[in-house]
C-alpha cells in the first residue's frame, strides 16, 4: 500500500514536472512503438517529426508559437493505445493526435478518448474498413488510403502487364486481409485467376510449406501482401531461395529498404511493389529529399503518409486558431481539392496563403490526399521496381 | 505430389524448423525439471544470444559460426547472472513467483536488446543463398548445418547428463532436490550449472532462427509457445523428448498446411500437445509429472 | 482547464482498473483459491468480449450480428458464452496438473485467438467488430467515462461481493481444502473433480464478463486486444504481485500494476527529445524493473492470504503458508 503511494506520488511529481516545462502548442503523435510493428514505427515517427521540425524552422504555428510532438507507446493493441491517448488528450492537452499506428488501436482510442473528447485524428496507417464507418462526428481522417482502393488498382495494373494468373500470400491482420480481399474480389471479376490465396500468421520461422501450396496451383506470380521489414521479407527470402515463383508483386508495405538491404538489388529483378505516389506534383520528391538529409529513408513504409498526417495537423493548428474543436473541419478544409496548392515542405507558403485568409488545398508526399467526407483519402498509386540500392517506378496504377 | 516435394516442401523445413524449437525446448524442460518454474524469458534470452553472434559478426567481420560460441558464452554468463541478481533469492518463494520475476525478465531483456540493436530487421549475412541438389532432396547447406548442431549439441549435453559427475549432479537434483542435498550435492552450484548451460542453449537457438531467417526484436517471444509446448510434449525434464518434442512440433506445423487453412498453422502445436496430453499425460517420452 | 484533463484521467485509470480487477479477481477462483493454472486468461476474455460485441452492435456486412440486444443481454450472455467455452475445455483439461494445464490453456487461448482473427464471417477477423454500444455515450466526455464507471464499480461490486460470499460458505472452505490437501478432501468424499470445474466455469464466466465490459468501453474489439501479453500475463503479474488467495490483494494489485504501467510513461517522457523512441523502449525495462523489486520485497504478495481476516501474521509465517498453499510441492502431487 505505502509503495503504491510512493509510485504514485513519484510519478505524480514528474508528471508536474513535465508540464511546467510545457511547450507552446502540442499535438500528439501515437505511435506502435514498442510491440509488433515495433520496426517500422521509427521510419514513420521520425517522417511525422520531419514535418514539424519544418513548420518550426519556417515559423511556427499561431504567430511564431512552437509545435511540440509528445510521443506516446500504442504498443499497437488497443489497451496500451488508449492508455496513452488519454494521458496526451488530458495529462499533456493536446490540441490533435497523429496516430495511432494500428487499426485495432486507431478504433478503441478514437471510440474511447478523441471522438469524446473532441480532438481531431490523423492516422497514417490504420487501413482498416472499419475506420470509415466510424460515428466520428468528422473528428477522424486518414492519410493512408483504404486497402480496397490499392488491391483494386493493383488487380488491374498486373491485368494490363498481361498477368492473368497469380497466387496470393497475405499477412493474417487488417492490413493484409483487407488488401488480399480487393485485390482477389477485382482481379477475378476482371478475368484473372487467382490460384492460390492463403493467409499466415506472422513471426514463423518457415513459410516453405504456405508457399509450396501456394505455387501447387501453378502460378507464376506472387502477390504478396505483407510488411517488407517483417514476414514479407521472411516470405519473399524462401520463394526466392526455393524457386517458387518466378515473378514478386507486393503491396505498399513490401516497399521497404530492408528487402534491397537483406535479399540484395541482384536478387529482386523480378519484383515489383505498388506504393502510393504524389500525383501531378513534385511533392513527394520534397519530402523524399528533406528526409533523406535528414537522415531517413523515404522508401520506409507509410513514411509518405505519417508526413503528410503530421502537416495536415499543423495546417489544422494553424487554420483553427489553435481550437481544439476546430482543428477537424481546419484539416478537412486544408486537402479537399479547392484552393491554392501547398506542397510538402512549403509551410511559410501555407502561413501566408491562411494570413491572407485564401484557401488551402495540400498536395501530400504520398499524393493529392483530397479528403472525402469519411476523411478518407483515395491515393494514387505507383508500381516500382528495384533499381540499385532503391525503388524507382515502373508504371502507374489506375 | 511427389514423394520429393513433399520431403523437399514440408519434412525438411520442418526438421529445420523443430531443430531450432528443440534446442529452445531443451532449455525449457532443464529449467522445468530441475529448478521447477516455467521460464518465460526464454525466448528473449534467444533473441539476446541472436543480437549478441550480430554484434561480434558486424564488429569482427568473423564467419557466424565463430560467433556462434561466442554468444553462447555470453549468454551463459548472462543467464546466471539473471539467475543471482533476480530468481535466487525467489528460490524458496512459490514458483510462480519465480514465474512472474521470468515474464519481467523477459520485459527487461526486450527492452535492452531493442535499445542496443534498435528494432530493424538484420540478417548475418546479405543475400539468399538457394538449396543444393542432392539426389533430388534439397537442402541448404545452413539448414543441414543446423540439424547437426542441433543433434551434436544436445548430444553432448545428454552425454554430459548421463556420464560425468556433474550431469549426475544436475539429475539428482531434478530427481529430488532434498535428497541430493543430503547425498552431497551442492545446489547452488548446480543450480549455476544449469543456467549456464540453458543461456548457451537460448544463444544457440536464436542464433539458428537468426540465420534460417532474420533476426528482429521479437523473435523470441513469437517462438516461446510453441517452444513450451514442444517442451511439454515430449515430457518434462527429458532431453530427448524435448528434441523429439521439438522436431515433431516443426514437422507438424508445416504439414498442417496440407489439410488445414494456413492461418491455423500455429495452431497445430497446441492441438499435437492437448491430444497427446489426453493419451499419455507425461509426454511422449516419460517426463516427470509435476 | 489542466484541473478537468487530470481527472478525466483518473477517471480513466479506474475504469480501467475497475475491468482489469474483474480479470484478477476471476483468476483469484481459479489459481488463488483452488489451485487451478489458466494460462489462459485472453481466451475467455475474447470469447465475452466477441459475444457481447457481436449482441449488442449493429449490422455489418460480412459477419454475424445486427441483433442491437441490450447491453445488459449482452454482458449477461457473454458470461454464459465463456462459461459455456470453459466446461468442455476443464471437463477435457482439468484433468492435467498445474503446469501441464498451463500450457493446455495457453494454447486453448491461442487457437481462440486463430478462430477469431481468421473466421471473418463470424467476428469480422482481423478487422474486428466497431460500433458497438456503450451505455450513457450520449452525454459529454467527463460525464461518459464518470457514468461508465459507476457500472463497471457496480459489476466489481457484484463480482466482489458474490465471490466473498461464496468463500465464507461451505463451498469456499472446502475449495481451500482441496487445493491444499487434495488427499485428504478426496478421503472425505468430496467430488473433487466437479468442485474445480466449477471453479474454473465461474472464473471463466466472469473473465468474459471481463473482456465484454473493456470492448463497450473501447466501443470496439480486434485481435489485437486479445494479446497474450496484455490479456494473460498481465492479469497475472496483478494478481501475484497483490496477492493471490486474497480478494482485496487481486484488486490491489491490478491498481499498482496499472499505475507502474501508465505512469512510468511520464518519467521516460523527461528525457531528452533526442531518446523518445529509445524511452519508450526504457519504459518496458523499468516496468520489468519495478516488477522485480515488488517481488523483491513483498514476495508473497503486497496484501498475502491470511487464514483469518487479521494481518498480524508475521511475514516468515505467511510466507511458510503461501509456500505450502499457493502450489503444491511436485513430491505431494506426484
Amino acid at each position: 500500500m505505502k509503495l503504491a503511494k510512493i509510485l504514485m506520488a513519484g510519478a505524480l511529481a514528474t508528471t508536474a514536472l513535465t508540464t511546467a516545462a510545457m511547450a507552446d502548442v502540442k499535438v500528439g503523435l501515437l505511435g506502435g512503438i514498442s510491440g509488433p510493428i515495433a520496426a517500422m514505427s521509427p521510419s514513420m515517427i521520425a517522417a511525422s517529426k520531419l514535418a514539424i521540425a519544418q513548420v518550426n524552422a519556417q515559423g511556427g504555428v499561431l504567430g511564431g508559437q512552437k509545435l511540440e510532438a509528445i510521443l506516446g507507446d500504442s504498443a499497437c493493441n488497443p489497451q496500451n493505445g488508449v492508455d496513452a491517448a488519454t494521458k496526451l488528450v488530458n495529462v499533456e492537452q493536446i490540441v490533435g493526435l497523429i496516430g495511432p499506428h494500428c487499426s485495432g488501436a486507431v478504433l478503441a482510442v478514437a471510440n474511447s478518448v478523441t471522438i469524446p473528447a473532441g480532438v481531431a485524428l490523423i492516422t497514417p496507417s490504420g487501413t482498416s474498413p472499419e475506420i470509415t464507418g466510424l460515428d466520428d462526428g468528422d473528428k477522424v481522417f486518414r492519410t493512408v488510403p483504404s486497402d480496397d482502393y490499392q488491391g483494386r488498382a493493383l488487380a488491374r495494373t498486373l491485368l494490363a502487364q498481361g498477368t492473368k494468373k497469380v497466387a496470393v500470400a497475405y499477412l493474417n491482420n487488417d492490413y493484409g486481409s483487407g488488401l488480399a480481399g480487393a485485390f482477389k474480389a477485382e482481379f477475378t471479376s476482371k478475368g484473372g485467376e487467382v490460384a492460390g490465396y492463403a493467409a499466415h500468421e506472422e513471426g514463423k520461422a518457415s513459410y516453405r510449406s504456405n508457399l509450396a501450396e501456394l505455387a501447387s496451383g501453378g502460378a507464376d506470380t506472387l502477390v504478396i501482401f505483407d510488411y517488407g521489414d517483417g514476414t514479407g521479407l521472411t516470405i519473399l527470402r524462401q520463394s526466392l531461395e526455393n524457386g517458387f515463383f518466378e515473378n514478386f508483386v507486393g503491396g505498399d508495405g513490401m516497399k521497404s529498404e530492408a528487402i534491397i538491404k537483406e535479399l540484395g538489388a541482384e536478387n529482386l529483378t523480378t519484383f515489383t511493389s505498388s506504393s502510393p505516389v504524389g500525383e501531378a506534383s513534385d511533392s513527394n520528391a520534397k519530402f523524399t529529399k528533406a528526409f533523406t538529409e535528414a537522415g531517413g529513408s523515404a522508401d520506409a513504409i507509410f513514411a509518405t503518409t505519417s508526413y503528410d498526417a503530421a502537416f495536415l495537423m499543423a495546417l489544422g493548428v494553424e487554420i483553427a486558431g489553435g481550437d481544439k474543436a476546430k482543428v477537424a473541419a481546419a484539416i478537412a478544409s486544408a486537402s479537399n481539392g479547392e484552393g491554392e496548392k501547398v506542397e510538402a515542405g512549403e509551410w511559410k507558403k501555407a502561413l501566408e496563403l491562411i494570413k491572407a485568409g485564401k484557401a488551402i488545398d495540400y498536395q501530400g508526399a504520398s499524393g493529392s490526399l483530397d479528403f472525402n467526407a469519411k476523411g478518407d483519402v483515395p491515393g494514387s498509386y505507383a508500381l516500382f521496381k528495384v533499381d540499385g540500392d532503391s525503388f524507382s517506378v515502373k508504371t502507374t496504377m489506375k | 505430389m511427389g514423394i520429393y516435394e513433399l520431403i523437399n516442401f514440408y519434412v525438411i523445413p520442418g526438421l529445420v524448423l523443430g531443430s531450432i524449437y528443440a534446442l529452445g525446448a531443451v532449455g525449457i524442460t532443464l529449467v522445468f525439471g530441475i529448478l521447477r518454474f516455467a521460464h518465460l524469458a526464454h525466448g528473449d534470452l534467444a533473441t539476446f544470444g541472436a543480437f549478441t553472434a550480430l554484434a561480434v559478426v558486424a564488429t569482427t567481420g568473423v564467419n557466424p559460426w565463430i560467433a556462434l560460441p561466442v554468444a553462447m558464452v555470453i549468454c551463459a554468463a548472462l543467464a546466471v547472472g539473471i539467475d543471482k541478481v533476480f530468481y535466487d533469492y525467489l528460490s524458496e518463494r512459490p514458483k510462480i513467483i519465480t514465474v512472474m520475476a521470468s515474464l519481467g525478465i523477459a520485459l527487461m531483456l526486450r527492452s535492452l536488446i531493442q535499445v542496443i540493436w534498435g528494432v530493424d530487421t538484420e540478417t548475418y549475412t546479405r543475400g539468399i543463398v538457394r538449396p543444393d541438389n542432392y539426389w533430388g532432396f534439397r537442402i541448404r547447406d545452413r539448414e543441414l548445418y543446423t540439424l547437426l548442431a542441433m543433434f551434436a549439441i544436445t548430444g553432448a549435453l545428454w552425454l554430459f547428463l548421463q556420464k560425468t559427475k556433474w550431469g549426475k549432479a544436475m539429475r539428482a537434483m531434478s530427481d529430488n532436490p532434498d535428497l541430493a542435498l543430503l547425498s552431497g550435492v551442492d545446489n547452488r552450484l548446480t543450480t549455476m550449472l544449469t543456467w549456464a548451460i540453458v543461456g548457451a542453449l537460448c544463444a544457440a537457438s536464436g542464433f539458428f532462427l537468426g540465420l534460417n531467417t532474420e533476426l528482429k526484436s521479437m523473435m523470441g517471444w513469437t517462438m516461446l509457445l510453441p517452444m513450451f509446448a514442444a517442451a511439454i510434449l515430449g515430457g518434462v525434464g527429458r532431453v530427448e523428448g524435448a528434441v523429439l518434442g521439438g522436431l515433431v512440433v516443426g514437422v507438424a506445423e508445416e504439414l498442417s498446411v496440407l489439410v488445414l487453412p494456413s492461418e491455423y498453422k500455429a495452431a497445430m502445436a497446441f492441438a499435437i500437445l492437448i491430444v497427446i496430453l489426453l493419451v499419455r499425460p507425461t509426454g511422449l517420452l516419460k517426463g516427470k509429472l509435476l | 482547464m489542466e484541473l478537468l484533463g487530470y481527472l478525466n484521467y483518473a477517471v480513466y485509470m479506474a475504469i480501467f482498473i475497475g475491468i482489469y480487477a474483474i480479470l484478477a479477481l476471476a483468476l483469484n477462483i481459479q489459481w488463488g483459491f483452488t489451485g487451478l493454472f489458466n494460462a489462459g486468461v485472453a481466451g475467455f476474455f475474447a470469447v465475452g468480449a466477441y459475444t457481447s460485441a457481436i449482441l449488442t452492435s449493429a449490422a455489418a456486412e460480412g459477419r454475424l450480428g445486427g441483433y442491437e440486444l441490450p447491453v445488459i443481454v449482452g454482458w449477461l450472455a457473454s458470461m454464459l458464452a465463456a462459461g459455456a467455452i470453459a466446461w468442455p475445455i476443464g471437463k477435457i483439461c482439468l484433468r492435467f496438473r498445474s503446469d501441464y494445464l498451463a500450457i493446455a490453456t495457453i494454447g486453448i487461448a491461442e487457437i481462440i485467438r486463430l478462430v477469431i482473427k481468421s473466421e471473418g464471417w463470424l467476428t469480422g477477423g482481423a478487422r474486428g467488430i466497431s460500433k458497438i454500444p456503450r451505455p450513457f455515450s450520449d452525454f459529454e466526455y467527463l460525464y461518459t467515462q464518470l457514468s461508465y464507471l459507476a457500472l463497471v464499480m457496480i459489476a466489481l461490486f457484484l463480482v466482489y461481493y458474490m465471490i466473498e460470499r461464496q468463500l465464507k460458505a461451505p463451498w469456499g472452505r472446502m475449495m481451500r481444502a482441496i487445493r491444499d490437501n487434495e488427499a485428504a478432501a478426496n478421503a472425505m468424499g468430496k467430488n473433487i473433480e466437479a468442485r474445480r470445474l466449477q471453479a474454473f466455469v465461474f472464473g471463466s464466466a466472469i473473465m468474459g464478463l471481463g473482456g465484454a465490459m473493456l470492448a463497450h468501453y473501447y466501443r470496439s474489439i480486434t485481435p489485437e486486444a486479445i494479446d497474450p501479453m496484455i490479456a494473460t500475463f498481465l492479469v497475472w503479474i496483478m494478481l501475484i504481485l497483490g496477492g493471490s488467495g486474497n480478494n482485496k490483494g487481486a484488486i490491489l494489485g491490478v491498481v499498482v500494476v496499472w499505475i507502474i504501467w501508465s505512469m512510468s510513461e511520464f518519467v521516460t517522457d523527461s528525457l531528452p527529445a533526442e531518446y523518445a523512441i529509445k524511452a519508450k523502449y526504457l519504459r518496458i525495462f523499468i516496468i520489468g524493473l519495478l516488477l522485480q523489486l515488488v517481488l523483491r520485497f513483498r514476495p508473497e504478495g503486497i496484501l498475502p492470504e491470511t487464514a483469518k481476516s487479521s494481518t498480524s501474521t508475521s511475514d516468515q509465517q505467511t510466507s511458510n503458508n503461501n509456500k505450502g498453499e499457493a502450489e503444491p510441492s511436485p513430491a505431494q502431487s506426484a
